[in-house]
């Protein structure tokens, strides 16, 4: 059984982690998702800034709707694990707990830009960043 | 399934292909920035960054901004690689003082997007109540149309507006004079302002934009933000059309306009 790669929307970069070993994908997929996109508001200026984003990753671009391709994709390439990168949006999120249904679905976080857990009750800037100020001046946010 | 093309003959092919993939877009949809796509020109703008200068200009408009914002959004940039790359640039002294504001400034992003993971039913419903003297259905539902025309009687917001749909792209204090005067000028829902900023921003992201926008409307802040005509020619001039007589509904003292634009008073 293999692994392939769901490259979304907010991670368009050969470098990330999702990209690094053990990653050794049989394939990684872009969905051009026309109805995703117009509910994300998304005109004809961000299309083609995403479009000209994604011709130099290492990815193949399927058209339809996201998560009948991906599910169409598992079946044909006969995968049991989809590696995608983690995201707070919930549009992509709901795509992937619909996908653990059948399939192992890996979210990788990116770098973090600061090295600090999770706040409760965020509603302030300064209540963060009073946190994080020491670590965003170091390399790697403190990692 | 079919495989889509990643090599175009040029720009104009590159554009048809990608109308003919969305059809949801909407047939008068024409305009395509100048910014264009992908890791290269990410790397390029990065590579110009001057986080110093940064520091002592940002708040104008012929500031020295990044243009980083599609990159990062799209995380064709990562934040931690543009602070990385930040702090090469900071003093070798390791003081931190002349590139602060340029670091603070992508923890806003950082910032936002950690209030997106813990609370995204916030993106689109009022987190607060307005502190604007005004009720949530006292404000507009839809965006007037001499603003989406860029028609309004306001000659500096109507070159925003053109701005924005043109380039894709707007001076951030650009956008807190187009977010306040759609809000408290016009007295439109912060929502509807949102949409649209989103269908023109390359850099259009759920959590920066619409909380931002909250914050201007003060759904998500202690007042709402607003400004008068001698604060925007201060930052705008010479690149927005600025005249007085041009701008009359801007023009007035902060406390005219407060008593102008929220009679009912503001609250806290
Ligand atoms: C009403 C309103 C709507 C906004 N909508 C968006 C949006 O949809 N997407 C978006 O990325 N930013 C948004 N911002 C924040 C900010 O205006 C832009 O990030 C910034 O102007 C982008 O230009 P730049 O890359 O030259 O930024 P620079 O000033 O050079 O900053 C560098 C990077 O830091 C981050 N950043 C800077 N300021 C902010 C901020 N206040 N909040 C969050 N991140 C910040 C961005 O990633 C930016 O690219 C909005 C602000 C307001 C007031």
């Amino acid at each position: 059984m293999s692994t392939f790669i769901w490259l979304h929307e907010e991670a368009l970069r050969a470098t990330h982690p999702l990209f690094l070993p053990p990653a050794n994908p049989e394939q990684s997929v872009f969905i051009w998702d026309d109805a995703y996109m117009d509910a994300m508001e998304y005109g004809l200026k961000r299309r083609v800034f995403l479009y000209e984003t994604l011709l130099d990753l290492p990815v193949e671009i399927y058209a339809g709707d996201t998560l009948e391709t991906l599910k169409k994709l598992a079946e044909a390439t006969r995968a049991s694990h989809i590696r995608t990168a983690a995201t707070p949006n919930p549009r992509l999120g709901q795509i992937m707990d619909a996908l653990s249904s059948t399939l192992t679905v890996e979210r990788v976080a990116d770098e973090a830009f600061v090295n600090l857990p999770e706040q409760d009750n965020l509603r302030r800037f300064f209540k963060y960043w009073n946190k994080a100020k020491r670590l965003a001046f170091q390399p790697n946010g403190g990692r | 399934m079919e495989n889509q093309p990643k090599t175009f003959a040029n720009r104009d092919a590159l554009i048809s292909h990608v109308r003919a993939i969305s059809p949801s877009l909407a047939p008068d949809d024409s305009h395509v920035s100048d910014t264009v796509g992908g890791r290269e020109a990410g790397v390029g703008l990065l590579e110009k960054i001057d986080p110093i200068a940064y520091g002592r200009s940002r708040n104008y408009l012929g500031g020295a901004v990044s243009y980083l914002s599609p990159y990062i959004r799209h995380g064709i940039l990562s934040l931690n690689e543009v602070r990385n790359f930040a702090l090469e640039l900071g003093p070798k002294d390791g003081d931190i003082k002349p590139i602060e504001k340029f670091i603070q400034e992508l923890a806003w992003r950082d910032f936002w997007q950690r209030v997106y993971q813990q609370n995204p039913s916030w993106i689109w419903n009022d987190v607060e109540d307005y502190k604007t003297g005004f009720a949530p259905e006292d404000y507009s539902d839809t965006l007037p149309e001499d603003v989406s025309t860029a028609q309004t009687d306001c000659a500096a917001i109507n070159y925003f507006i053109t701005t924005l749909q043109t380039t894709g792209y707007l001076h951030n204090h650009a956008r807190m004079y187009l977010a306040a005067y759609i809000v408290h000028w016009r007295r439109v829902k912060w929502q509807a302002g949102a949409r649209f900023f989103l269908a023109h921003l390359l850099d259009g992201d759920p959590a920066s934009n619409n909380l931002s926008f909250q914050w201007v409307a003060s759904t998500f802040s202690n007042k709402p933000y607003f400004f008068n005509l001698e604060n925007l020619q201060k930052f705008s001039h010479p690149q927005a059309p600025c005249e007085e007589a041009d701008n009359l509904a801007l023009a007035g003292s902060y406390d005219d306009l407060a008593a102008r634009l929220f009679p009912n008073g503001v609250s806290s």
